[in-house]
């Protein structure tokens, strides 16, 4: 130890020598987690830390939860894809598994999300845009036509309208030969991160848990080889939190689903070796293969102090990875290849079982062919072309690693205890704890980029000039959305109308009385032809459809930017504007159809507040009718419609009609979002003012919305 | 728009007009505000309707109780307004109103009218405002009128100045609120309706009923003869929504057959006549040029102990009394 003293001792020396006069602490840095990252790690900090990483294969797993990991087999490379029709969906499937893609990865579109039928009036500007439409059975026997069911494992991006989409699997593959015992897969089945950032939950939070553990129930006596849930922090990183917070509120989620189904009477060695986990990977690259070295940490450790499961396999953390969408900017996009690398190698060195790498094109549309090639191209190429995979963990030890790996475990344990003294985390959930402290890290974020504190290559520095538009993959949703309804109605035609309606009756009935298991009684109604959204609705009748309470938060954006001579100078503007006007400029935030990112409309919404303007916000999932009245009611100068589910040309000429007809032509409609450059002209000439895209400055665009009321009043 | 143009279309109940018109009295300018007092007088009505104030902490349950109210209504066939008043100014910066989430149903429905209003800077305070549009939203043939206001500051005590009845919503667990309940505030309610009777505090909210009931028995009565209200509620189950609807009408029609409903809203008006008189004759008191260096130099004389405060309030009083 006194040797390592005296060694540190003189690197300090070195290093205050170097900065001319400053402390060498004085280049260790806050982590936006809470803790501080050290300019040096030695074998020093490891053993204060008592940190002892074992063996891979071994508890607590911190090394991996296999001894062998990719020396014996790399990570399943797993894009996550889905688009308009099965059919179109299919043939995509089939080229991928063709070009060295190992496992599928269904990606549905809102409506189905959400529980719609294609032909509902809801969801006009959603169907197969922003995934694949699957309205029955028939679709998703189209959708694996040609592709073994017994054979391919199928991930399943699926919460609110899990049942009946499992059901609908389950049919399919019934109908393909294959038997529920060989299916191999996994189903998101995660409805607690919807509630806080995901947003495609249907019923209330309890009865959506009776959900997630009756398919527990169900898989775990009729799906060996199938995952039953997938614990997603992912979308919490995307929605804004940090890796601690990501870290805790996910486990924080898993201890509650192991506790509810061993509360429903099942044996926690029954079902835990089938849970897995989803993390997203973002820039941190020190800190993001820490937090995968923590979580299967931690989680062992959890899992053995409240569930003393006798299977070692119940402790082990097996996770799926995606690089965070997030990152990429639609700006200078092929800086976006490069940092999907740089955040596949974290995902990788972290020990990941599955891994999706993002598009280049993410920040602008869905995938192209060629984006998406890139993308998996990413990942053979690190399988392939380099050695990482000859070595397991090959980071462990690292001085660094080890120490961040320790002091994120501990700062998120701080987390998950806070959360386990509110009763848990459908309890905090309820209070609405988690999702306002990942609001607020969004809306600090933001501030960091706004005022260039956070460097984004390509949006707030090295800014290219000169962009050349990528080509983009755009969707006929009504051609989609016609024949999606022709063929509800041809499958309702051929039925036998009386069974399909006693099975609606019987999933409705279990519902009221919480008795029988509702997957169950859903794939026999999907044998008789009952489609997504008549299943939906059985349980809807039985307790309703859930509408969230929408917290807002002020002052947190300002809070990092006061100091800022030009935000200040916007501050002012607005002030002044308020005073001729006599009242403060007042903006409609809206979200319109199915569309559930929320982060940009939460973000510009606290942000243009603390501006100075009085900001309503919309419910989610407005109708284009329902944000025209409130608008009208509210009496806006603006609407500001935030979409990024790509339901813009759809929806924005909609609302611009009806508030013609309301006579309320003269309130100005501005657009934010993932909206390709190649729509611009179309919205403009629908009436749209102005069109901020993904890496907006708020504060410009701020004064760029009073500029645009002061032209409307000349 | 033009000021006739305008009045017409309140009275033809256009939701554009309605809008355009609580944002003229809503204003902060000086020539809007003499328009809209032009408005007011020309869409005066004497169209039978219910005032009804909403109020309770942060997070009760106000406009989820407006919503399965409000939705109830609708239902009877009842036209209804709400307005939603949210007294705390921030401190920098504009407000941010999220009230109509809690209100989905109710807010899509081409029956109901819903305006939450900042009150970040306004002349006159929640009071004026909110009088003036409510008056609007009758004229524009509204049935029902709800204002929702939290309960902080003075909000309260003037929103229930300005209603036929005023209605607190309060939580389960009566021990721990009765201490907490605002000086005043038991003096001026009408019906008390205890919120969230649902799952595991439906018992709890019970007890609290009896509670309230005992604490309010020492109570005089505010009306001779008619009695405070009791009753739980689950306005996000919407369960005895329609008992409370009940009650508000008992109490209703209890005053009119007392003949107070017409009174008290006659009194209302005259305190509020007196009350404007008197916050402008202070504003333009403070107000004036003149009156503030007066002040100014009274003041430290004070300060430095060369006149006594009564003195100088004499001084001041003498030397200006403004038009
Ligand atoms: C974060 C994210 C998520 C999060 C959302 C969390 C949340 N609560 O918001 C999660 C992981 C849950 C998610 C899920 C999905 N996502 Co997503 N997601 C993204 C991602 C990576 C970033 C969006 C974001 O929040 N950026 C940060 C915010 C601050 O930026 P912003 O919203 O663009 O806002 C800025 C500007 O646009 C502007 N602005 C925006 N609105 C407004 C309004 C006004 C008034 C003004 C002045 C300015 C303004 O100012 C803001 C500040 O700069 C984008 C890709 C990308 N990089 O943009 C995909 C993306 C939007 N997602 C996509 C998809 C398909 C989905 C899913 C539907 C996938 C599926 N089939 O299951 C799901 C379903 C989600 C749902 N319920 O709708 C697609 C949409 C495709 C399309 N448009 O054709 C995208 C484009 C990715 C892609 N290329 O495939 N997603
Ligand atoms: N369990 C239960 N929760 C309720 C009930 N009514 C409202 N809530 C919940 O309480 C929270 C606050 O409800 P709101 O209606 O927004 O309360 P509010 O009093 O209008 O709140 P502010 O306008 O912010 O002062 C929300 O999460 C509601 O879902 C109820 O009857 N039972
Ligand atoms: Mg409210």
């Amino acid at each position: 130890m006194s040797d390592n003293s005296s060694g540190k001792e003189n690197w300090k020396k070195g290093v205050e020598k170097l900065l001319k006069g400053d402390k060498a602490e004085s280049l260790n840095r806050q982590s936006p987690e809470g803790f501080e990252i050290q300019a040096l790690y030695d074998s020093e900090d490891v053993s204060n830390r008592n940190v002892d990483p074992g063996y891979p294969g071994e508890f607590p797993f911190t090394r991996g939860p296999y001894s062998s990991m990719y020396t014996q087999r790399p990570w399943t490379i797993r894009q996550y894809a889905g688009f308009s029709t099965a059919e179109e969906s299919n043939k995509f499937y089939r080229q991928a598994l063709e070009k060295g893609q190992k496992g599928l990865s269904v990606a549905f579109d809102l409506a189905t999300h959400r529980g719609y039928d294609s032909d509902h009036p809801r969801v006009v500007g959603d169907v197969g845009k922003a995934g694949v439409a699957i309205d029955s059975v028939e679709d998703m026997k189209i959708l694996f036509d040609g592709i073994p069911l017994d054979k391919m494992s199928v991930s399943m991006t699926m919460n609110g309208a899990v049942i009946p989409i499992m059901a609908a699997y389950i049919v399919a593959a019934e109908e393909q030969g294959v038997s529920t015992e060989q299916l191999s897969g996994t189903i998101q089945n995660d409805i607690l991160k919807e509630f806080m950032v995901r947003n495609t939950y249907i019923y209330p939070p309890q009865e959506s848990m009776r959900l997630v553990s009756d398919i527990i129930e169900y898989t775990s006596e009729k799906m060996p080889r199938f995952n039953s849930i997938s614990i997603s922090g992912y979308h919490m990183q995307e929605a804004g939190a940090d890796s601690a917070l990501e870290l805790a509120f996910t486990l924080a989620d898993g201890l509650e689903y192991v506790k509810t189904a061993v509360e429903s009477g099942l044996d926690v060695d029954a079902f835990a070796p089938r849970l897995s986990f989803f993390f997203a990977i973002g820039m941190n690259f020190l800190m993001e293969v820490s937090k995968l070295r923590a979580a299967r940490t931690l989680w062992a450790e959890l899992m053995k102090e409240h569930f003393e499961p006798k299977n070692q396999k119940s402790l082990m953390l097996r996770t799926h990875c995606q690089t965070s969408g997030w990152s990429l900017t639609a700006q200078d996009p092929l800086n976006n290849v490069v940092r999907t690398t740089i955040e596949a190698m974290a995902a990788v060195l972290g020990g990941t079982q599955s891994l999706h790498t993002n598009s280049y094109d993410e920040a602008i549309s869905l995938p192209t062919e060629t984006s998406s090639r890139i993308a998996r191209n990413t990942q053979t190429i690190i399988q392939e072309e380099t050695d990482i995979t000859h070595t397991v963990d090959p980071l462990g030890g690292s001085y660094a690693i080890e120490s961040m790996t320790h002091d994120l475990k501990e700062k998120a344990k701080t987390i998950i205890n806070e959360v386990m003294e509110m009763g848990g985390m459908a309890k905090a959930i309820e209070e609405g704890y988690p999702k306002q402290k990942i609001e607020e890290a969004a809306a600090i974020k933001q501030a960091g980029i706004d005022k260039g504190d956070i460097t984004i290559v390509g949006v707030n520095k090295y800014v290219n000039e000169k962009e050349d538009p990528v080509d983009i993959l755009d969707i006929d949703n009504t051609g989609v959305r016609d024949g999606q309804v022709d063929l509800i109605d041809e499958i309702k035609a051929k039925r036998d109308k009386v069974a399909t309606k006693e099975a609606l009756l019987a999933i409705t009935e279990a519902a009221r009385s919480g008795e029988g298991n509702i997957l169950d009684l859903a794939v026999e109604a999907t044998r008789k032809r009952a489609t997504v959204g008549e299943i939906s609705t059985a349980l809807e009748q039985a307790w309703g459809r859930h509408t969230a309470t929408n917290q807002t938060i002020k002052g947190v954006y300002e809070s990092v930017y006061k100091s800022d001579k030009g935000y200040q100078e916007i501050k002012s503007k607005i002030d002044a504007f308020s005073e001729e006007e006599g009242r403060r400029p007042r903006i409609l935030v809206v979200k319109m159809g199915q569309d559930g990112h929320d982060r940009g409309a939460k973000v510009v919404a606290t942000a243009f507040a603390d501006m100075g303007f009085d900001v309503d916000v919309g419910p989610l999932f407005s109708t284009p009718d329902e944000a025209a009245k409130q608008a009208i009611e509210n009496d806006v100068h603006v609407i500001g419609v935030s979409t990024l589910a790509a339901g813009h040309k759809t929806l924005i000429p909609d609302l611009v009609k009806i508030l013609k007809k309301e006579e309320a032509g003269d309130i100005i409609i501005v657009a934010g979002g993932v909206i390709p450059v190649q729509d611009y002209d179309f919205l403009y000439e629908a009436g749209v003012s102005a069109i901020f895209g993904p890496g907006t400055n708020i504060p410009k665009a701020a004064s760029k919305v009073i500029d645009e009321i002061r032209a409307q009043k000349a | 728009m033009t000021i006739d143009e305008l009045a017409k279309g309140v009275q033809e109940g256009k939701r554009r007009h309605l809008a355009k018109a609580i944002t003229l009295v809503e204003s902060n300018r000086e020539a809007d505000q003499q328009t809209a007092q032009e408005l007011i007088s020309k869409v005066r009505s004497s169209k039978e309707t219910i005032r009804v104030g909403i109020s309770g902490v942060p997070g009760v349950g106000k406009s989820t109780f407006i919503e399965a109210l409000g939705n109830l209504l609708i239902e009877e066939g009842l036209k209804v307004a709400v307005l939603a008043v949210d007294p705390s100014s921030p401190a920098t910066g504009g407000s941010i109103l999220g009230d109509k989430t809690r209100m989905e149903t109710l807010s899509s429905k081409d029956e109901a009218f819903i305006r939450p209003s900042p009150t970040s800077g306004t002349l006159g305070g929640v009071a004026k405002r909110t009088r003036e549009s409510m008056m609007l939203c009758e004229a524009a043939g509204y049935d029902v009128i709800l204002v929702e206001t939290v309960g902080v500051g003075q909000s309260e005590f003037e929103v229930a100045s300005m209603v036929d009845c005023f209605l607190v919503l309060m939580l389960p667990g009566a021990g721990d609120s009765l201490q907490g309940i605002k000086r005043g505030i038991m003096e001026i309610i009408d019906i008390l309706v205890i919120n969230k009777a649902d799952g595991d505090q439906e018992k709890m909210a019970k007890n609290a009923v009896t509670e309230y009931q005992n604490a309010f028995h020492l109570l005089t009565p505010k009306y001779d003869g008619i009695g405070v209200e009791f009753l739980t509620v689950s306005s996000i189950k919407k369960k005895r929504i329609d008992e409370a609807w009940e009650k508000i009408q008992g109490f209703i029609s209890a005053l009119k057959e007392k003949g107070i409903f017409e009174a008290q809203r006659k009194e209302q008006e005259l305190n509020w006549f007196k009350r404007l008189v008197e916050d402008e004759v202070l504003r333009r008191l403070w107000g004036s040029e003149t009156n503030k260096e007066k002040a100014a130099e009274l003041v430290e004389q004070i300060k430095k102990g060369e006149i006594t405060p009564v003195k100088a309030a004499y001084d001041f009083l003498s030397s200006e009394i403004s038009r």
